[in-house]
């Protein structure tokens, strides 16, 4: 434990550009300004003198910024000794905020960057990955760090939830207004997190094959159409991105459904039945699905299907399904 | 063995250890790991049962590669880039032992290709001069060497007596230069090929991985031509087929440590067993063009399909093979014929 002073310090004898303990990322909550406003300021904020004579904010970022905002001139602090080594403070910052409450992965990847400054790799990740609640690993490690660099729009998305770290991980490895291209459809549509996970491997892979950025897909006539199409509801528009770029990612898979889609509709399967092909076409496994409200209904459909078991359409879409001819069978 | 690799390389630091550390991916692998293997040295090859498998089994002296192909499954399989080396080879061929006078199969084709490069380090083990000796003097049992490299210098003086198969994969050369790191040329491959012809040895090829990118109908129709201007048909005990497949932790691999690669360019779907292959009509239109080349200079060629199913089998090959006894009784026959 550290002597620490308690002193009332002027807000204008702060070095606010010094954010070197500074852990915290995103907005003031409204609840922090309310209850200095009501009660004051009920835990004083730790502070370390520098030697120009200002202080360092090493504890209590935010219960300063909100008295500045409010327009208070003094707080009540208590000031470390200006000897103590700024890793020891750093310690200090971190462990103070892992107490109260969990830190956002932006915060998260503060933590570690800054320790990184003065710990090697294996003792942060056995120290600090477990106090951050994550599991100490060198690939986890290595993701949160690479949040670091990342762009404020896509840093206030992460603190507040709006993007999944895992989505922050995948986009860090993208380049910038890639990543910002990403940012904004996905902060426009309502996506999922294992979609958006989903759709950048897919707009990567249409990227690689047709030489383009990823932000020249995502901008592409097609997707902005989509995007645009304000008559359908937010979801609907979602789902048909998605669909597109996934079509525009398998062109042959494509293909092979619209042409099961056309021959099964000139089969003319009674209505209430659908037959499905194997995933991808590939397999022996076929289903036919039959939905029904009585069973004189079960049985006309059952009926109808039997009847169109026996032509020889049924087989000649099943065989083309898989790829197998009825020409070169048996050859 | 450890003693005749420590000779051959008086110049490498040697650093004896416990345990093996963590080896970090992005690191060029540069170590070669030297341990006692206390597992089963004979296993067989974990093929799936949604497609038809060929019955291999697997003699694994070690664990990975160091030629770095972009494709190669190894970098999924074993954390570790470095090369590790099984150096007790007394147990192992004490176990191959226990296992050939054990096992009920009539037949026995063994290999050790499938979780390192058959000969990559032959030079400095010279395992191939206790193996080959060794199944020569089986009545039963053949076995294969899978390489991507032109090192058979040992080969030429062994006994071999007809029960090992000299085996390469093989690639069109835009491929192997993209590709496949810093495996032999195709020339070089050949070259080795056909000196293993000429002391005797039957030999094997495997297109696998079939990589379809934009040349592909015209590159691998070179590569057939290459091949058999160089070496007889009539020595080649099987010729496999398989296209690319990879599980999906691949894909990320190879964009990170392998960014010349053109590869993952295709169209992939997930097949049976959840490894990423080419949609079946590109596949089965590979291996239609494949089997029609080679057929068309040796109609006699033993041919196979690596891992599919059998209306791909159908569609490209023209027959199943349950319909000829299964795919492991069909190449056990090959071997019966070769050892007749």
């Amino acid at each position: 434990m550290f002597e620490t002073e308690s002193r009332s310090i002027q807000l204008d004898q702060i070095d606010w550009n010094d954010t070197s303990c500074l852990i915290t990322y995103g907005p003031l909550p409204h609840k922090l300004l309310l209850s200095i406003q009501t009660v004051g300021l009920i835990a004083p904020p730790l502070l370390q003198g520098k030697k120009n004579g200002l202080f360092r904010i090493v504890c209590g970022s935010r219960r300063l910024a909100a008295c500045k905002k409010i327009g208070l001139d003094l707080s009540p602090c208590q000031v470390l000794p200006s000897f103590l080594e700024h890793q020891t403070c750093l310690r200090l910052a971190i462990y103070d905020n892992v107490a109260q409450r969990t830190l956002n992965p932006v915060e998260k990847s503060l933590v570690l960057a800054k320790m990184a400054k003065y710990l090697e790799e294996p003792q942060l990740v056995d120290e600090f990955m477990p106090v951050l609640d994550l599991e100490p690993s060198v690939t986890l490690f290595d993701r949160y760090l690479g949040l670091h660099d990342l762009e404020e729009m896509i840093l206030d998305s992460l603190a507040t939830g709006r993007l999944n770290e895992r989505i922050g991980f995948v986009l860090a490895k993208q380049e910038k207004e890639d990543r910002l291209a990403y940012l904004r459809l996905f902060e426009e549509l309502p996506f999922s997190v294992s979609v958006q996970e989903e759709l950048v491997e897919t707009v990567e892979d249409i990227s690689r094959r047709e030489n383009l950025t990823p932000q020249q897909v995502l901008s592409s006539k097609e997707v902005t159409t989509l995007r645009q199409a304000h008559e359908s509801p937010a979801r609907q528009r979602a789902q048909k991105i998605r669909k597109y770029l996934r079509d525009r990612c398998n062109p042959r898979l494509t293909a092979r459904r619209e042409r099961f889609a056309q021959e099964t509709r000139q089969l003319g399967l009674p209505s209430g039945v659908r037959l499905v092909p194997p995933p991808y076409f590939e397999g022996p496994k076929w289903i036919l699905e039959c939905t029904f409200e009585r069973a004189e209904e079960l049985a006309s459909r059952l009926r109808h299907m039997v009847l169109l078991a026996d032509q020889p359409k049924l087989q000649t879409i099943m065989e083309s399904a898989s790829g197998v001819s009825s020409r070169e069978v048996g050859n | 063995m450890v003693r005749g690799i420590l000779a051959s390389l008086p110049e490498i630091p040697v650093q004896w250890v416990d345990r093996f550390g963590e080896d970090r991916k992005s690191e060029t692998s540069k170590t070669l790991e030297v341990a006692r293997f206390r597992g089963r040295f004979v296993k067989a090859c974990p093929g799936t049962r949604f497609y038809n498998c060929c019955g291999y089994q697997i003699l694994n002296f070690a664990n990975q590669c160091s030629l770095g192909c972009s494709y190669c499954i190894l970098q999924v399989y074993f954390p570790n880039s470095n090369v590790r080396l099984f150096a007790n080879f007394d147990d192992l061929l004490q176990q191959l032992d226990d296992h050939l006078r054990t096992s009920r199969r009539k037949v026995h084709r063994i290999g050790t290709g499938e979780f390192t490069d058959s000969l990559l380090l032959d030079h400095l083990t010279r395992a191939s001069e206790l193996l080959v000796p060794f199944f020569a003097k089986q009545p039963s049992a053949v076995l294969e060497l899978k390489t991507k490299t032109s090192q058979v210098d040992l080969l030429e003086k062994l006994d071999h007596r007809g029960r090992t198969i000299v085996a390469w994969s093989l690639n069109p050369p835009e491929v192997i230069d993209r590709e496949e790191g810093t495996a032999s040329s195709l020339e070089e491959r050949l070259a080795a090929a056909r000196r293993c012809q000429d002391w005797g040895y039957r030999l094997a090829f495997h297109f696998d991985p079939l990589l379809a990118y934009p040349r592909w109908k015209g590159g691998y129709a070179e590569v057939v031509d290459r091949l058999f201007s160089v070496v007889d048909p009539g020595v080649v005990a099987w010729i496999s087929l398989g296209s690319l497949r990879f599980m999906p932790p691949l894909k990320a691999i190879i964009k990170q440590d392998h960014r010349g690669s053109t590869i993952l360019d295709e169209e992939f779907v997930p097949g049976l067993d959840g490894k990423l292959r080419y949609f079946r009509d590109l596949r089965v239109e590979m291996y239609s063009r494949l089997k029609d080349l080679l057929l068309k200079v040796a109609p006699d060629l033993c041919i196979y399909l690596c891992m599919e199913s059998n209306d791909v089998w159908r569609e490209a090959l023209g027959f199943i093979p349950a319909e000829r006894g299964g795919l492991s009784a069909i190449l056990d026959q090959k071997v019966l014929e070769l050892l007749d």
